[in-house]
Parts: C-alpha cells; structure tokens; sequence
C-alpha cells in the first residue's frame, strides 16, 4: 500500500505548561478514534492521560518525554509529538521541532501568551515550523480570546487572525462561529462527539461578519485569486479562503488562530480540519542532509520513497521490550528485514520489528515511507544518529546542543543501587545530549550536569522510580570556567637530564583573550626551531592544561595561544618533551595573563500580579541579578534580568513566599560572566582549603 | 572611564544637554522620521557621562527597546575605536533600565511607584529618563505639568518623544506643532525633526530655554540615523 504522502502530517503540539496540550492530545486521539475513553492529566480515576507515560509525569501532572503518536483524520495520517512545556527540557522540544513539519502552539486563554510560549516560539521560528495556533480554555473565568489573539501578535510577532469567534465565554461557551463557511459549529454529545452546523445566532451576525473582512483583508494577500474576486466583489469560495491562508501558513508569515476548550469538548475537530488544511505535508518542507563522502556538503532530501533510505533517530526510549528507538524517514522506505547505516558509526545493523506507536500502546507494520515517523526495536545507536541506506554517507544536520550549567555529585547508597546508577546513566547520556555524567578523577565522586535543578531532579527522581537506583544528591554546583583577560609572553624550557637519553624542548610565544570560541592554536614557527613532528605535541599539552585551571580547577576557555619560536634537541626531544614544554609554558603564561572565573549568568523571566512588581525586583536585586526590564499591562506584569546561576538555588521557594505563590519564573542560559572580584576571592579560597584537605 | 572622546565628539554637544537636572526635552517628528533613534542617542550620551537611564517605552516590547540601544551602540563603536568595546557594552547594560507599558497602563501615578520601587529599594537610581511613544494627543496640559513636577521632584532629566502629523496645522506662537503646541512652554529643548534632500534635520527650536543661535545645523544620517553635523 503506497501512502499519499500529500496526507501525511507530523505536527507537534507545543506551549506553555498547564496550558493543555496533554489534554488536548488525549481528545484528539478520541476524537480520531485512537483511544476510547479520556483520561484527564490529574484524573480522578488514577489512569492518567494516555501521552503521559512516564510515572513520574502522572504524578506531576506535566509532560516531561515527547511520546509519538499517530491518528488519522479525515483520510490525512497524523503523527503527533507531544511536547514537554518546562523551559529545562527545551532540548527536548528542539528534538521534536527537529522532525515536524508543522505546529499547533497553544495558549491559555486566561494566561495568554507567556515566557514559556515565547521561548517555543523562538526555537519554531529557528526550525523554521509554519504553525497554527489554539487558544485553549475558553471555557475557564477570564478567558479572552481576542486579547490573546493580540497578545500572539505583539509578543511573538506572528501574523495572527482568528478564523474563528466564540459563541459565549467562559462557563457559557457554547460553540464557536467558523468565519470561512459563516456557520455557528457546536459540539454535542457527552464527549463533543457529534459536531452540528447551525446558522449563526443574530446577535453575534455583526461581529462575524467583521472579523471575516478582517480575515480576508490579511489573507488576500497571499492569493491573487482571492484578491481579485474580493476587488471584483465575486462570490468568494470557502476552498479560495483555505487555500490563500495555507499559502500564508507554510510561508510562516500568516498565523490561523483557533479557538476553543478542549477540557469542555469544543474547538477539536475544527482544529484537526485545520491540521489538515494548512499544515504542510513532508514533501512540502525541505529538509536538509549532510553528505560525509562529500565534504559535508549540503545536499536536499528527496522525499522519495523509491530513493535510498535517509532516516534520524530523534529518541530513544526504554521500554519493556528494550530499546525503542523513535525514527523520522526523510526519503525512501524503511522495511523490515532491511538492512540499514548508522552514519555516525559506520556500523550495520538489520531492522527488526518495526511499529507504529500510541503512547503505552503500538502496532506492528511491515514498512513506513518516506516522512513517516515510527518506531525501531533492538536498534543500538545514539539519539540524533542518522541511519542510511548502505551506500549513502548522509547525516541529518547537526542539532543544536547548549552546554549543561549545573551539576550535582550523586552517591549511590548500596553496591546494588551503583549497578542500576550506571545503567541509567548511561540510558539518559544516550537520551538526552543535554544531560552529562562522569567520574570526577580526583574525588571519585559520580557528576551528573544539564540545563537546571529541575533537569536533574527529574533525572534523579527516574533512576528511582525506573531503575530502582537511590542515591544520596551532593549541593548543586555551578559549572564555572576561568578566562584570560590580557596577552602574556611564554618562553619555557623543560629539561631533564636522568641518565639515557633525557627530555629537552623550548617553546616560546603568548597567549590572548579569544572572544570567540574556546580555543585557538596558531602555529608561527619560521625556520623550523620547533621540528614539524612537535608542533601537534605542543597543541596537545596546551589541550591538556585547558582542562583545569590554576585559580579553581575550572575548565579554562576563550585563550588563543600562538608559538613563534623554540628549540630542540637532537636526541633528547620527544613527544612528551614537548607536551611537558607546553604544560610548562602555559602555566607560565597563564599566570601574567590576568585569569579571571567566569560564571554561568541566566536569562530570567519573572511574571506576576504588578503589586508584587516591587518585591520582585528587590528579590533579583539581592541576588547580584541585572534587571533588564520590565514589561506591564494591565495588572500582569513580566521582569527581566541576567542573574548569576550560582544565586538562583532554592528561588522558587523564595518567590512563591514573596508573592502568595501567584508569580512564577523561567530561566535559560545566557552568556558567561566575570565573576565579582569578592565571589571570586572567596571562590578561590575554598579551592585552596579543598586542596590542603587532601 | 576612557569614553570621553565618545562625550566631547559627540555632535549633540551642540545642545546644551547635560548641564542641570529638571531639564524637559521633546523630540517631534512625523512617524517614521528617527524619533526613537534620537532618543537613544540622548540616552547613550547620558549614559556615556555616567549617568543611568530609565527608558520608558510605551506599547513596545523590551526587546524592541534593547535591540535599539544594541543598533547604536554598534554604529558608535564602528566610528570610534574603544579599547575595550565588551567593556563598554557592559557598563550601558549596567546604566540603563527598560520600562514598558501598555499604552493602557501608563500613568503618572504608576510610574512615580515604579521609580520609586526602584529608588527606595536601592536597586537602581535614575538621572535621565527617556519616554518613547507617549501620547500627546490624548493628555491635557494638567497630566503634561503632573508628569514634569514628578521629574522635577526626582530631580530627573527627562526627555519625550511626540509624533506630529502632516494634517495637523496647529502650531505654538514659538513654532512648536500640535500635539504639543498647548504644553510646550514646559520643555527647554524642543527638537524637530524635518525631511531635507538627503537626509533629516534636526530643527532646534529651543535649546536649553533659548532659541537657539549657534548657526549649527545637525542633522540625521538617513541609513544610520545618527546625528551629524551638517
């Protein structure tokens, strides 16, 4: 059976946590006939939501692993991504981003538009993601859409234009009022099964009526036809309407805005129509691949699936049945029984059994075609691994992968419980690229780092849950870093005469502050005082002395160092003389180069109540944070500022007292900073004290 | 600091900014002409003296507001080499507050709280404040004097920007035009910005309380939107 890919859609669903997007899912794939029966996120029934799989997510009510599913629509096949909202897990929805072709972005009707959907927003527009939006819960006190619908236009500076308007709010929402076929839609049944046209009440004929010019005002524009038969005031057909806002969708330079309450049954079968309607299909979307035989080039995949198989594992996951390895084809068909590269490897391996899934639930199939998303079992790889038909070298663009800020050190609190750390260790490295662990070579201790307290406290909390390993968490530490700030003179001579041939090398030259990037080696030997042989030895023992500097043992960054003179010696000098020269000279450099500790400096976005705008500033303020700015409307009100890591342990606490819990932040990385010179000194000191202790 | 060539070069010399606190300044000009810009840069000069600024920008967003400062900056520090431009990118970040508002929810009385969450707080304490985007059209001479006794009071600088319209032919006795033409008696600078050949002028109608009589003529770099002497 060939799929008319034309009908394929892989859309995500993405936005701020508590906005919905798991209960939204969950009616979707009742509506699509996945599932028969739904769960609510914090269900009285104990089941939970079918896209939550993860215990822990039950219990916490929020959606931490973007589980894949597939639904069908209306003839169109529909691969759903169901995203995390919790701004430490962003890497997470950049994985997912990485393989749609399309979104739906919701918001809160009552919240709107805030930190967290502006940040998603961001990473669509980087992935270049045409996107449709929903406004979801309608239904609850306070919701105003069209404020919302504003609020999509001046925050994430989309082209926004709701396609629909609502038959009464909050808790009289009855239906909504589609401006394209201009007929009241409304949702009957207990479940909003039964979707019934009407004529549109006579109240709310004038407002419709409006907002359809307003529609068909911002979406001529991306149709000829349209605008014509608008100038010529022709009869204007609803396909006309559909097909100039689906041009101005996948040119991301129009915004559908839907409407509804998934909680109360309204607004989902529209918004699938609309899925089908204007989001792109994969053919439609073009992906690129780097080609490894040809010196990386850039090379367009197909979409075909008659051409070799170009296919990117985007997650892995550990089920009961080992590992599930999640896959995007981007061109040609994965069968079972194929035989298939992992380009990264270069290893081989054979696909077994091949499914298609439904959160807790899969299917088994005999191949997925191209733009497909389905599920490999027993496959070994690492997530972000392109696989290809043998043959072809192609590996999916690389992602974008930030450094980790925080880490921990964990303990395990018996031998049985080490076994089990390590294995989820190793599980969550693979996972997750954000999340790194080792062994710390000095204190023995096991270092886990990623992207934020709450990053590392899910991971912990899954080590006991799934893999039944408790361990005993260290205070989190701040990944700092040392920097040079001025260019110092080396010229080291490492010599040692101890019977035999001894160990001679000179190495000569300065180092300089690198405003970009972490390290640079320039080689300006003339005349070769420094044999060829020995110059890739310096480069290594310079690595090696970047790896722990002298004021705190932090990982040094941001140093080109370049060598413009040396001496050898015929006999006595070697590789290790030379890496022992530039050992030597480096530490000589370093220290007339005025090192300094750089520190991990947070982008910090705090939303509340205006009357707690005050106290909130003052909070930041005390802990050494920069205040950026501040943004008010109305009694919300948004502060900014860049804030040291080190200072944010233990903020929520203090915010949630501040401010009777009703203000709440989020933070991502920003930059590294110079630390203040008195943090520093007293930085430095407990290194000291440390090391006299051992 | 080592940024005083970026002070004495600085062509808005020719107004006589700087001098004393309390001062009010209005920049007008139809839409499109350079306000903001101009406003920026009486920022940055103010900042470059070591001063700190509020900027208050009415119905934009702070990243709006940033990026402005950030596209100034950038051609300041192309003209002028600074020994330590990281540095100086620093101290402006460290010197200047952001203030947005919705067109709604700007008023006296809630700016006066947040100047004051900031000052009594010790978190961050203005000399010049900047107001972008303020609606004249809509604000009688008694909110106009309110707003310029709370900057008195502070002891602030204070400059607006006000948006003129073609239509529009009111105009004050001393050449000011509507929207302000009621209230510009309490700015000592007014600036208006004009359409010439090539690029903008800088029409100074009254420079610190005098008209003005240096016989310099500014004007704005129409793809930079700096001032330049012309």
């Amino acid at each position: 059976m060939k799929r008319d890919l034309e009908k394929v859609r892989n859309i995500g669903i993405s936005a701020h946590i508590d906005s919905g997007k798991t209960t939204l899912t969950e009616r979707i794939l009742y509506y699509t006939r996945r599932i028969h029966a739904i769960h609510e996120v914090r269900g009285k029934d104990g089941v939970g939501a079918t896209m939550d799989s993860m215990e822990l997510e039950k219990e916490r009510g929020i959606t931490i692993q973007s589980a894949a599913t597939y639904c069908s629509w209306k003839d169109h096949d529909i691969n759903i991504i169901d995203t995390p909202g919790h701004v430490d897990f962003t890497i997470e929805v950049e994985r997912a981003l990485r393989v749609l072709d399309g979104a739906v972005l919701i918001l809160c009707s009552v919240g709107g538009v805030q930190s967290q959907s502006i940040t998603v927003n961001r990473q669509m527009t980087r992935y270049k993601v045409p996107r449709i939006a929903f406004v979801n819960k309608c239904d609850r006190t306070g919701a105003n859409p069209y404020r919302v619908t504003q609020q999509i236009r001046d925050k994430l500076e989309l082209n926004a234009v709701m396609l629909q308007i609502p038959i009464g709010l909050e808790s009289d929402m009855e239906g909504v009022v589609d401006l394209i076929s201009m007929k009241a839609v409304y949702f009957d049944g207990e479940q909003g099964d039964d979707v019934r046209y009407e004529e549109i009440p006579a109240e709310l004929r004038e407002e419709a009526e409006e907002k359809r010019e307003e529609l068909l005002d911002a979406v001529s524009m991306f149709s000829d036809e349209l605008m014509e038969a608008m100038l010529e005031e022709e009869e204007i057909s609803e396909d006309m309407i559909h097909e100039a806002i689906r041009r101005g969708t996948l040119s991301l330079e129009f915004a559908p805005v839907m409407i509804g309450s998934a909680y109360k049954n309204k607004g989902v079968q529209p918004l699938l129509d609309a899925v089908n309607r204007y989001l792109p299909s994969p053919t439609e979307i073009e992906n690129t691949a780097y080609d490894l035989d040809n010196d990386e080039a850039e090379v367009v995949v197909s979409n075909n699936p008659d051409d070799p198989l170009v296919a990117l594992a985007f997650k892995l996951e550990d089920g009961r049945y080992g590992q599930l390895t999640y896959i995007r084809t981007y061109q040609g068909t994965l069968r079972k029984g194929d035989t298939i590269v992992n380009s990264r490897t270069g290893k081989k391996v054979k696909v077994g059994r091949l499914v298609r899934l439904h959160a807790n639930e899969m299917e088994e199939i005999e191949e997925a075609g191209s733009g497909d998303i389905v599920a490999l079992f027993g496959i070994d790889c690492a997530s972000g691994d392109t696989f290809c038909a043998p043959g072809l070298n192609w590996s999916m663009s690389s992602m974008h992968v930030p450094a980790p800020v925080i880490s921990l050190a964990i303990r395990p609190v018996d031998n049985k419980a080490q076994d089990n750390m390590s294995k989820a260790l190793n599980r969550f490295c693979k996972e997750d690229p954000t999340f790194r662990s080792y062994v710390d070579q000095e204190t023995n201790e096991t270092i886990i780092s990623g992207m934020g307290e709450l990053h590392l406290e899910v991971y912990i909390e899954r080590m006991k849950r799934e893999y039944n390993a408790e361990v005993e968490v260290g205070a989190p530490q701040v990944a700092y870093r040392e920097t040079i700030t001025q260019r110092a003179e080396f010229d080291y001579t490492h010599k040692k005469q101890t019977g035999g041939s001894g160990q001679y090398g000179r190495v000569a030259g300065y180092m300089e502050p690198l405003e970009e990037g972490e390290y640079e080696f320039v080689d300006e030997i003339v005349g070769g005082v420094i044999p060829r042989e020995f110059i890739s030895s310096c480069d290594k023992g310079f690595q090696k002395s970047l790896a722990k500097g002298t004021l705190i043992g932090a990982p040094i960054t941001g140093v080109r160092v370049v060598i413009n003179d040396g001496a050898a010696h015929s006999v006595d000098s070697s590789d290790v003389a030379f890496q022992q020269a530039a050992v030597g000279a480096f530490r000589q450099g370093y220290a007339k180069a005025s090192p300094v500790i750089m520190e991990p400096i947070m982008k910090v976005a705090v939303e509340g109540p205006s009357e707690f705008q005050g106290a909130i500033m003052g909070s930041l303020n005390q802990r050494r944070g920069m205040i950026v700015g501040t943004f008010e409307e109305g009694n919300y009100t948004v502060v900014e500022a860049e804030m040291p890591l080190a200072e944010m342990f233990g903020y929520s606490t203090t915010l949630r007292s501040l401010t009777q819990g009703k203000a709440e932040f989020t933070m991502e990385f920003a930059t590294y900073k110079q630390v203040p010179k008195s943090i520093a000194d007293e930085l430095i000191k407990a290194y000291e004290e440390q090391k006299k202790e051992k | 600091m080592g940024y005083e060539p970026l002070v004495t070069q600085n062509p808005l010399r020719v107004l006589n900014i700087g001098r004393n606190n309390r001062q009010m300044g209005l920049v007008m000009a139809r839409a499109g002409l350079g306000k903001t810009a101009l406003l920026v840069q009486i920022a940055l000069d103010s900042i470059l003296r070591g001063n700190r600024v509020i900027h208050v920008s009415i119905g934009e967003s702070i990243d709006k507001a940033r990026v402005w400062y950030d596209d100034i900056l950038g051609f300041i520090l192309q003209e002028h080499s600074v020994d330590r431009p990281h540095e100086l990118i620093e101290m402006v970040k460290q010197h200047r507050m952001i203030m947005t508002f919705k067109e709604s929810s700007f008023s006296r009385a809630r700016l006066e709280e947040r100047l004051n969450d900031l000052v009594l707080q010790d978190i961050f304490k203005p000399d010049c404040l900047v107001v972008d985007g303020f609606d004249f059209e809509t604000t009688d001479r008694a909110s106009m004097e309110d707003l310029k006794d709370l900057v008195d009071s502070m002891s602030l600088q204070a400059w607006f920007t006000a948006i003129c319209h073609r239509a529009d032919r009111r105009v004050s006795p001393t050449g000011v035009p509507a929207p302000c033409h009621e209230v510009d008696d309490l700015f000592d600078t007014v600036i208006l910005l004009k359409p010439g050949k090539d690029n903008i002028n800088l029409e100074i109608i009254r420079n610190n309380s005098e008209q003005d009589t240096s016989g310099v003529s500014l004007n704005l770099d129409p793809t930079t939107m700096m001032v330049k002497q012309g």
